[in-house]
């Protein structure tokens, strides 16, 4: 299978799709069958408690009687309705999707309809053959990953997962990654170079330090470089300094000034 | 335009629009005011040409993710199926849409009653050549062959009587209703599974009418299968039409390609299967509090066509639109919207 699948928007874009994995999928379907497991629990506890046998005849009064007859409906409706209820109610995501953050949708894009909720997990049987060796292999054979239910519905799972960044600003950081300090940079900020490669280090790696190691190193690295322009330090409040050290960085290498020079 | 320019115009619309997607949450659209649904449906085709552009300006691969995800979140968002009213889409899919399907797909059905027949007759005349064939067929769990409980219809019924009817009935009913659902899905064999199923059932029950005949309960035997076993039976054999549609699709696609053959086929074969639901809630009922009652066997027998044949009556008949002269547009008026 593929990691990607492009699907084309009425605008005539072609957007990517990132495709679940068939890990995160087995993982998510794991999940929403304990989850059943649990439910049929908590179905068949009244049964236990009341001491009630089904295959036993002798039962004491009508009200238990029609309770056995109501929770075998209801455990026939978990059996088959888990998914289909859930997938409809959230659009795609049943409880253990959701927690793995992937989605059903249609392969031509868009929310999933019930007939294709229906299809999928009606066939769900047949691929839950040899507990989902059969979809496995299906999805590992098929370019898009999906299993028979898929297939037969016209249905992919995609994963919802966020690309990996963990600010806004990230993206304006790959856009310096992998710059040497040039001359200019240094005639833009007013920085001797060891300084600007030091907070350009900060810069790139600050996501891996935790927020009260950047509070602590921030000040130190600033205070001397203040002290040697000779103005006073802003503030020591971390969100004004890296702010701070953002715009230098911007500056720095932005396009403009590139092309002034 | 330079890439970085690119970034610098573009950055505000995106930080908007995952603003607003994040405020969609749980509640999708309704979550948002006038103003930002307004935004949204503005933000959305210039987000998704930006993720065009960034792969043209080969811009940075976390950005172009980024950018891609916030125009597949909005599409998602934008292009999603109407919602239905639930119990008016039931209505209207039971009044014209299932008898319609119905008779569309009358070849399949034909095809699972052959296999029904030809499974219950060879297992019948084996049975009445051979009566301990009947061994072949019967499963163990309804051991009608011992010895000790004796072979009158009387015991049998009796057995039934002592069962509370209630859970019996709601057994009966979810059990059939999963052979139907697999019947149906193990159409995704190329129709082999269902073929199977059907054979199974039909040779099962051939055995066991030809055991009972054997024993001379002829009458016993029918009048306690006909007053649930016939709309059952039938319903079954619909299910397993869905079966056959869905592995013919995808076994002999037409002119269609094998992908869009088998769509089309789950399509129609699904809500086929999904309309035996009601047929098998009313057998079930039957079932559970008509069949092991002392009514006479003439009666039971009688009350089982009639159920099946107003079902049969209901799939034949109804759903068919009359069309009135002004629903067939005039030569003139086509080409005139030809024209425009």
């Amino acid at each position: 299978m593929q990691d990607f699948d492009l699907i084309e928007t009425p605008e005539n874009v072609e957007l990517e799709r990132r495709l679940a994995g068939i890990g995160s999928r087995f993982l998510a379907g794991f999940l929403d069958h304990l989850l059943i497991l649990v439910i049929y629990l908590f179905i068949f506890i009244p049964f236990f408690v009341a001491g009630i046998s089904v295959s036993d005849t002798g039962f004491s009064d009508t009200s238990e009687i029609w309770l056995s007859a109501i929770l075998i409906l209801i455990a026939f409706a978990v059996f088959w309705g888990y998914f289909v209820f859930f997938e409809m109610l959230t659009n795609g995501q049943s409880p253990g999707k959701k927690y793995v953050k992937i989605r059903v949708v249609q392969m031509e894009g868009g929310g999933i309809t019930f007939s294709s909720i229906a299809i999928r997990n009606l066939l769900r049987i047949v691929d839950f053959i040899v507990l989902y060796a059969l979809a496995g292999i299906v999805m590992f054979i098929t370019r898009k990953g999906q299993r028979l239910g898929d297939l037969a519905a016209g249905t992919v799972v995609i994963s919802e997962e966020l690309p990996n960044y963990s600010s806004r600003y990230d993206q304006k950081r790959k856009v310096l990654d992998n710059e040497s300090v040039t001359a200019f940079a240094l005639e833009a900020t007013g920085l001797k170079p060891e300084e600007y490669r030091l907070l350009h280090n900060y810069w790139l790696r600050r996501n891996e330090l935790n927020l009260q190691a950047r509070q602590q190193l921030l000040p130190q690295i600033m205070r001397p470089i203040f002290n040697r322009i000779g103005q006073a330090m802003p503030d020591e409040s971390l969100e004004v300094l890296e702010e701070y050290v953002e715009k230098i960085i911007i500056n720095a290498n932005s396009e403009e000034n590139k092309e002034r020079k | 335009m330079t890439p970085a320019r690119f970034l610098k115009t573009r950055i505000d619309a995106w930080n908007r629009l995952e603003d607003i997607i994040g405020k969609t949450g749980k509640k999708g659209l309704k979550g948002l005011s006038d103003n930002e649904l307004h935004e949204l449906t503005r933000l959305y085709p210039a987000v998704a040409i930006d993720a065009g552009r960034a792969k043209m300006y080969n811009i940075d691969s976390v950005t172009r993710k980024r950018i891609n995800q916030l125009a597949i979140s909005a599409h998602g968002l934008l292009y999603r199926r109407k919602n239905v009213r639930y119990f008016r889409a039931i209505y209207e899919f039971f009044r014209n849409d299932y008898p319609e399907l119905f008779r569309r797909l009358w070849p399949y059905l034909l095809l699972a009653i052959a296999l029904f027949v030809i499974g219950f007759l060879g297992a019948y005349v084996s049975t009445t050549l051979e009566p301990s064939n009947a061994y072949l067929f019967v499963p163990g769990k309804l051991d009608v062959t011992d010895e000790d409980s004796g072979i009158t219809s009387r015991d049998i019924s009796e057995r039934f009587r002592r069962m509370e009817k209630p859970p019996m009935a709601a057994g009966i009913m979810t059990n059939n209703i999963s052979v139907a659902f697999r019947a149906f899905a193990l159409g995704i064999t190329a129709g082999i599974g269902t073929c199977l199923l059907v054979f199974y059932n039909a040779m099962m029950i051939g055995g066991i009418a030809a055991y009972f005949s054997n024993y001379g309960l002829t009458f016993e035997f029918w009048s306690f299968i006909a007053p649930h076993g016939v709309l059952e039976i039938f319903a079954i054999l619909v299910s397993a039409a869905a079966g056959l549609r869905l592995g013919l699709s995808l076994a002999i696609p037409g002119h269609l390609n094998r992908a869009a053959s088998l769509r089309t086929g789950a399509i129609e074969a699904s809500l086929l299967v999904l309309g035996t639901i009601p047929m098998f809630v009313v057998a079930g009922i039957i079932e559970g509090f008509v069949t092991p009652s002392y009514l006479p066997g003439i009666v039971k027998i009688v009350l089982g066509i009639s159920v099946a044949f107003v079902t049969i009556s209901y799939l034949m008949f109804t759903g068919r639109r009359r069309f009135s002269e002004s629903d067939i547009p005039s030569p003139q008026k086509i080409s005139e919207s030809l024209i425009l």
